[in-house]
């Protein structure tokens, strides 16, 4: 009985699905978002960002779009792929978690003429779009900026990202030839996973045999900010913080801003410090601009396979704090966010970029369009 | 008369037997059941009907994990575990990448099948040799060999890249019959088959009666240490395929692809209804716990659930399937129901034991201590020689560690600030430890420390908002959700009488759900300054954290070895029967123990959020293996009922100083990998049981 009023209900709401898809076939492009993880800062900043740029008013009648999160399961998101391919997708945005092992899942969607766009991530299939920045380039440029600031032959620490993946791989490597060449010493490196958390768990462990006097500059993909924080907890003053080429967090950011900047919400760490900083990283507004790609695409325009984003890199010298976090405001060269409007010091703080006026602070924050 | 009887008493025997086949596949045929269910609902809802390459597509994505999880039953069939699965996975995956010639788009099938199957089959047989010859843990073992493996694996590559040869590819995932029959179903019927051989050979008998029980296989004249050498040996082959077939799904290499296969491969073989703990199951219903996985992610999509719900889906199916499969009069979910009204209508009639007049029954012991027994006087050491020799490899080790760091790295026994750094950045484990380690005393495992320690992070941050006097409410709060996590992880080990492994696996899937809704995917909030303080300030020239970790430690100890909740954890561990049998309310005490860990858990959650001065989603990850790996050096036993908590204090400090000279040496983290591995091999060597 019971099965059968199931069944029923289920058929008609299929019914309804398949009219409902039906009716909107015809106005608007079906897009999904294949994310990987969720848990952490950056994952999420993108996802809010690709919504954001859904629901702008310029796509909101052209776009109906699915995200789903495949974990850090690469098999997960070949399948996932798979299934999106088979609900009838028209474009789907990807954040590949490997760079290679979707190749075959994406040659078949692009076979079936699905176009696929991947942000952040590289993926290597030729028939993919991809939307990133120059990972060896971020290596070389932050690495020569450590160099320039503490001269050859100087002692540095680095922590890098997930080992076994492309960009932490490019990253390190070119970083290291700089140092190389300038004959700097890395007398410690660490894993840090690109998280704060795991950054202060490495650094105390670098640290136990060694004093922070003892080193001349730090090269952490991510963790400038903690750093930061844990020489000031041990006593140093603002004036002695090491050289950091790091993460573009707002936190970190903040730090740079001279001491005495008047900035609402700052507290403990997160304030400003005068730290002397190159911060750059992958920017989260990728996933928006791959999707505006794909509906531009959709609608017949040519887009080149690969789209190189500009560095975002920030100094000491260039940074800038924001007042609102529009769109408007950051094209001016704003590039820090109050800590009042952003609780998170670990929030990715590299989200302007001028191809995207759909998308500012609140599309990152909260997923909403600029309007 | 016996001429009319007999051929009703045949029928009668037949319907046994059709009931008793009933019976013992009755898990099989959940899974399967489930698997139709679950496919057929797909299929309605999905707005396309299914054609022939929908269901080439969904045969090839859920064949890694099929072939993965077939591996791990045979493993867990004969009462093991395996943990280095994924990490073997991505080895036969970067060897393929890199030695297959990019110039050859027709290179052979069966040579490369053979080479990731012999590289699997290798692996395996490093494991066998431990396990099996050497009597080492299994969960220990594996664990090693994983992060040995995952070292080698990034020596060979250390990023993605490489070529797989197209013909693997459409060997693989081409059309045996064009339209008709794709190539990976033939490939998991061809397994399939060669398992109903392997089933019926005298290997297959042993692998069952090994699982069963190894005392008992031992005496029928079993040879216990073959087979079990054999089903590690033939698990890296099933996990070589499985490498293989990830090859040619891929067309390269990764040498992250198999690691997160773990977690899921656990989940489809306990669907498929194989106990985890060995003697029942087979390798049919681990097929269709694969496939169910992989629909789940189909039918999420279609039904268009948000992203934060697919593990809280996913964590259902896993414990409805597992309960379904094990559904039946004798189940333990039945029996407490029985139980319960037998209590009821005791009570009610006046015959319970407590009901009757109180008379002290207990026989008296003429007890007596060891030395009064003799007459002599025996040595501390002489009292505690079992312990100690449990014990004391962790320091031993410790200190070599210690030498080794102070003559590389320096500034060890001379500065204070090394011995600052080591303790607090072991009090995460040696909190975790007193939680994990007495849930493994009693024989269980938990799996769902790290979401614990997310979750609570997440909502000490969340709810103080960097106030010191939010502490007040906020602290209770999180310690509060902590008593809940693990009292239902306790009831559901008890009353629903699941294997622990199942029960704590679903609830971190549940509560990562939890976490990404309360925190809606981004965490907000600081620790507050207090917590800070507690994790990063001075007090008398120590972290504060320090002290509090002496009381904690000395509360372990008194706890553990002092009092009666500790006996009864012991007892618990030796044998759950004697236990009960002698009075211990072991229901009780296995919820208590949980809710223990849970509450270690929090602690734990609450400190790194100090320690960070915030919360972040993954924060736990890094915490769930090295917690059982603490323990397990420390000198407990992962089947229970053997351990100390100095022990596994000192296993804390090992590892957290192991990590210590690793990080503060220049080499790369693949060697770092490698050499952990064969550390945490040779403590378990040290610990080994004597034989006789």
């Amino acid at each position: 009985m019971l099965s059968r009023t199931l069944k029923g209900i289920l058929t008609a709401a299929s019914m309804a699905a398949l009219t409902a898809t039906a009716v909107q076939a015809e106005e608007k492009h079906k897009v999904f978002l294949s994310m990987s993880y969720i848990g952490n800062d950056w994952q999420a900043e993108a996802a809010n960002m690709v919504k954001a740029m859904a629901a702008h008013s310029d796509f909101a009648d052209k776009v109906d779009l699915q995200v789903q999160v495949a974990g850090p399961n690469a098999q997960r998101q070949i399948q996932q792929i798979n299934a999106m391919v088979q609900a009838g997708a028209d474009a789907i945005v990807v954040y590949p978690i490997s760079p290679t092992a979707l190749n075959n899942v994406v040659k078949n969607a692009c076979n079936k003429g699905v176009i696929i766009i991947a942000y952040d991530g590289e993926i290597t299939e030729p028939c993919a779009y991809n939307v990133t920045i120059d990972q060896t380039e971020t290596g070389r440029v932050t690495a020569e900026w450590l160099v320039d600031k503490i001269g050859d032959n100087g002692k540095v620490l680095v922590l890098t990202g997930v080992p076994g993946t492309s960009v932490d791989a490019a990253r390190t490597a070119a970083a290291k030839e700089v140092f190389e060449a300038a004959g700097v010493e890395v007398v410690g490196e660490a894993v840090g996973m690109w998280s704060q958390a795991v950054a202060r768990t490495e650094l105390s462990k670098l640290l136990a045999t060694r004093d922070w006097d003892d080193i001349d500059g730090l090269w952490l993909q991510v963790g400038c900010y903690t750093a930061n924080a844990m020489q000031i907890e041990a006593g140093r003053t603002p004036e002695q913080l090491l050289p950091c080429a790091g993460e573009g967090s707002n936190g970190g950011r903040i730090q740079m801003l001279p001491v005495g900047t008047e900035v609402e919400g700052a507290s403990g760490a997160y304030a400003p410090l005068g730290a002397q900083r190159i911060s750059y990283a992958s920017p989260p507004y990728a996933g928006g601009l791959a999707l505006k790609l794909a509906v531009s695409m959709l609608e017949g325009q040519e887009v080149p396979k690969l789209t190189t984003l500009p560095l975002p890199l920030v100094t000491s010298e260039t940074v800038k704090l924001c007042e609102t976090g529009s769109w408007e405001e950051m094209k001016a060269g704003c590039n820090a966010f109050l800590p009042s409007i952003v609780s998170n010091p670990g929030w990715f703080a590299s989200i302007y970029s001028a191809d995207t006026p759909e998308i500012g602070l609140n599309a990152a924050l909260v997923g909403q369009p600029e309007l | 008369m016996s001429r009319t009887k007999a051929p009703t008493r045949q029928k009668e025997a037949s319907s046994m037997q059709i009931k008793q086949g009933l019976r013992r596949y009755q898990a099989v045929i959940v899974a399967l059941s489930v698997f139709v269910g679950l496919f057929g609902l797909t299929n309605l809802i999905s707005p396309y009907p299914i054609s022939y390459f929908d269901i080439s597509f969904m045969a090839s994505g859920g064949m890694t994990l099929a072939l993965a999880a077939m591996g791990q039953t045979l493993v867990i069939l004969a009462g093991g575990f395996d943990l280095s699965a994924g990490a073997i996975i991505s080895l036969v995956n970067v060897v393929l990448a890199t030695q297959m010639d990019p110039a050859n788009f027709e290179a052979s099938v069966t040579l490369w099948t053979m080479t990731g199957i012999g590289v699997g089959m290798a692996v395996g047989a490093f494991n066998g040799f431990f396990v099996a010859i050497l009597r080492l843990q299994p969960i220990v073992v594996t664990l090693a060999t994983m992060f040995i493996v995952q070292g080698l694996t990034l020596l060979i590559m250390d990023k993605p890249g490489g070529f797989v040869s197209p013909s693997l590819g459409s060997a693989y995932l081409g059309d045996a019959i064009p339209n008709l029959l794709p190539a990976s179903i033939v490939l998991i019927l061809v397994v399939l088959v060669f398992w109903f051989w392997l089933k019926n050979t005298r290997y297959g008998m042993a692998l069952y009666a090994v699982g069963s029980d190894p005392v008992a296989a031992e005496a029928t004249g079993i040879r216990g240490t073959l087979t079990l050498f054999m089903t590690y040996v033939l698990a890296g082959g099933f996990y070589g395929l499985a490498g293989v077939f990830v090859s040619a799904q891929t067309g390269s290499g990764d040498p992250l692809v198999g690691n997160s296969l773990l977690l899921p491969m656990f989940a489809a073989v306990v669907i498929g209804g194989t106990r985890l703990g060995g003697g029942k199951g087979g390798l049919l219903g681990t097929v269709f716990g694969a496939y169910i996985l992989m629909i789940v992610v189909n039918m999420l999509l279609t039904l268009n659930i948000s992203a934060y719900y697919s593990t809280v889906a996913e964590s259902c199916v896993l414990l409805l399937a597992v309960l379904a499969g094990s559904m039946s009069k004798h189940s333990p979910l039945a029996q407490k129901l029985q139980g319960a009204r037998d209590y009821l209508s005791a009570r009610r009639k006046g015959l319970l034991v407590s009901q009757r007049d109180y008379v002290d029954r207990r026989l008296s012991f003429a007890s007596k201590t060891l030395s009064e027994a003799t007459g002599e006087h025996v040595s501390w050491f002489r009292k505690n020689a079992t312990t100690l020799r449990y014990t004391l490899p962790a320091y031993v080790a410790l200190l070599i560690v210690l030498i080794v760091t102070q003559l590389t790295l320096g500034n060890v026994f001379d500065k204070f600030g090394y011995w600052n750094t080591l303790l607090v950045l072991s009090s995460f484990l040696a909190i975790l430890a007193l939680g994990q380690g007495a849930v493994i005393l009693t024989g269980g495992l938990d799996l769902s420390i790290p979401w614990t320690i997310a979750l609570s992070g997440i909502l000490v941050a969340g709810i103080v908002q960097g106030s010191d006097a939010a502490l007040i409410y906020a602290v209770p709060i999180v310690i509060a959700v902590a008593v809940v996590i693990g009292f239902l992880n306790g009831l559901g080990v008890v009353a629903l009488g699941l294997s622990p492994i199942v029960v704590t696996l679903a609830m971190n899937g549940l509560l990562q759900g939890a976490a990404l809704l309360w925190s809606d995917g981004t965490p907000a909030g600081f620790a507050a300054p207090a917590l800070r303080w507690v994790m990063t300030g001075r007090l008398l020239g120590v972290t504060p954290v320090i002290p509090f970790l002496i009381v904690f430690v000395i509360f372990a100890v008194l706890m553990l070895g002092r009092t009666a909740f500790g006996r009864r954890i012991y007892a618990l561990g030796n044998s759950e029967e004697a236990a009960r049998l002698s009075g211990v309310k072991t229901g009780r005490v296995l919820i208590s123990v949980y809710i223990l860990s849970s509450l270690c858990a929090a602690l734990v959650g609450i400190l790194l959020t100090g320690f960070s001065g915030q919360a972040s989603l993954g924060m736990g990850d890094d915490y769930l293996l090295p917690s059982i790996a603490v323990v397990v050096v420390g000198g407990a036993l992962i089947t229970g009922g053997r351990g100390h908590y100095l022990g596994m204090l000192g296993g804390a400090l090992l590892l957290t100083a192991m990590q210590m000279l690793l990080a503060g040496t220049s080499l790369p983290y693949a060697f770092r990998a490698v050499f952990f591995g064969f550390v945490i091999l040779a403590a378990v060597i040290a610990l080994r049981e004597k034989k006789g």
